[in-house]
């Protein structure tokens, strides 16, 4: 079933990228830099799924305390800090040419910083504990302080860029949409969800064998 | 005309290959490992005549309660 | 015993230790002399750019000296061994919560106290107008990283690399009380009505039930083992 997933996750990374360079049009203002944005936003929007996923199954684990709730959240963890790390990357990259700067401390970029360290801190502690079912309580209880966060982390740093302060830069989001952009960008972002979905999948099977090799 | 700053566009899209594809070649990796790791108990096991109790309920897929 | 009374026990027994060896206590103190002399050699010849640093510096030193204070709080039942008495406690663990939560908020606003008698003592500081706001949210905003500190503290008290991992997992998560704080502190010292800060200060409350609801749901899971 993972096999089959993957190949499902590679028709839809190969689609993904005809759509995004041979369908999607020269953006106006922007010119063909804008291309960046069908991995950007996809990968972005992916973690957001990869840390919800992550606040549900703790919530699970602490509940039914079952060793598979934890190894969806570890699994979705890992897969969730590189892609929102990948996205801040792959943002940056796309705002140089456009805003004329690697970083801007706007509200959207500040709040995916500020989740990147969160759950990079989760990994972290994953990575102190060697016991696993210590590992997995706290894990738990972080990820749902995390979780809990993460609607006070969005509306403290939007107040604080948008009172009294001009609006901010153009984002590089800030073009008008139509549906010769909207469609290249839904199929990246099947396709990303897809990778989640394998990468995962593929991790717990990873993280079941390991366990039972170390039994 | 504006520049279309391909440079750019290669940037992102060749560090999201790169970084994806080396997340899935230490999963591969870490798949290798743990199946000769396995592979070597159970040559291991065979040869040892020594009989193992039978597992009950597996004790990985459930934490013990408080 | 009851609930209340084991919490107040907790924080009792720590506010003794505290009081008999002022370990935590000098820390703080001589930490909070050394931030205020720093700012002063980079700032404060420059009396325009110290106002408008000062909010952010103030929180900063109530942040660092927050670490410091939460970092240690179990610092005792660890190094004389008494973390499995810890674990063993009967009842609800999450009344020890509580009781480490009063005991480490007693401390951080002494100290808090002492940073900012500091500050408008050797910045001439006016703080008159700001006074009755400028305690709420000193009080909302300690409450704040005192709550998750705690339960973070008993998280890392037993792993590896403590003293690095517990400000990595406190500092990003405790972001939104750090500019609710920083924001409102601002505005009460240049003057402005409670109303231009009022979303401030709902955030902070809201902050401070969420963390102190799940700390306590939460705490008897960490200290299981």
């Amino acid at each position: 079933m993972v096999r089959t997933l993957g190949w499902l996750t590679v028709a839809g990374l190969l689609a993904g990228l005809v759509m995004a360079f041979g369908v999607a049009p020269r953006e106006v203002t922007q010119g063909n830099v804008q291309r960046i944005m069908y991995v950007h936003v996809p990968l972005i929007l992916a973690s957001y799924l990869a840390f919800g996923v992550l606040a549900l199954a703790s919530i699970v684990y602490l509940i039914r305390r079952d060793a598979v709730a934890d190894r969806v959240a570890h699994a979705s963890g890992e897969v969730g800090v590189m892609f929102v790390g990948l996205g801040i990357a792959t943002g940056s990259i796309w705002g140089k040419p456009t805003w004329g700067t690697w970083w801007t401390w706007d509200a959207r970029l500040t709040s995916v910083a500020i989740l990147f360290v969160m759950y990079l801190g989760y990994l972290l502690l994953r990575g102190t504990i060697d016991d696993p079912e210590r590992a997995a309580r706290y894990c738990a209880v972080l990820g749902i302080v995390a979780a809990l966060d993460i609607p006070l982390v969005h509306f403290s740093v939007y107040w604080w860029r948008t009172l009294h302060q001009p609006p901010s830069l153009m984002k590089p989001g800030g073009f008008t949409g139509s549906s010769a952009i909207l469609w290249p960008l839904l199929v990246n972002l099947l396709a990303f969800v897809l990778l989640y979905a394998y990468f995962v999948a593929r991790r717990i099977r990873l993280l079941c064998a390991e366990a039972e090799a170390a039994a | 005309m504006i520049a279309d700053n391909w440079t750019f566009v290669a940037a992102a899209y060749g560090l999201t290959a790169i970084v994806l594809l080396g997340y899935w070649r230490r999963l591969a990796k870490k798949e290798r490992e743990l199946e000769a790791l396995s592979r070597r108990n159970a040559e291991r096991r065979r040869a040892e005549p020594s009989s193992r109790p039978p597992l009950d309920e597996s004790p990985l897929q459930q934490h013990p309660r408080p | 015993m009851s609930y209340a009374r084991r919490a107040l026990a907790v924080a009792w027994k720590d506010l003794a230790v505290e009081r008999r060896s002022k370990e935590t206590l000098n820390a703080l103190v001589f930490f909070s002399l050394l931030l205020l002399f720093v700012f002063q050699f980079t700032l404060g010849g420059d009396r325009e750019r110290l106002a408008a640093v000062l909010p952010g510096v103030l929180w900063l030193g109530f942040v660092l000296s927050a670490l410091l204070a939460l970092g240690r709080t179990f610092l005792v039942e660890r190094e004389h061994d008494c973390w499995e008495g810890l674990l063993l406690a009967p009842g609800d663990k999450s009344a020890i919560y509580l009781g480490k939560l009063v005991g480490n908020l007693a401390l951080m606003l002494v100290v808090e106290a002492l940073v900012l008698g500091l500050f408008v003592v050797f910045f001439d500081i006016d703080l008159g107008r700001a006074m009755p706001g400028l305690l709420a949210v000193v009080l909302l905003g300690t409450l704040g990283l005192a709550a998750v500190g705690t339960l973070f503290a008993a998280m890392t008290a037993n792993v590896r690399a403590r003293e690095l991992l517990f400000p990595v997992l406190l500092l990003p998560v405790q972001v939104p009380v750090l500019l609710a704080t920083v924001k409102a502190t601002e505005g009460l010292l240049l003057g402005e009505p409670l109303g231009a800060i009022a979303h401030w200060v709902k955030l902070l409350v809201a902050a401070d039930v969420i963390y102190v609801v799940v700390s306590v749901l939460t705490f008897d899971v960490v200290l299981e083992g």
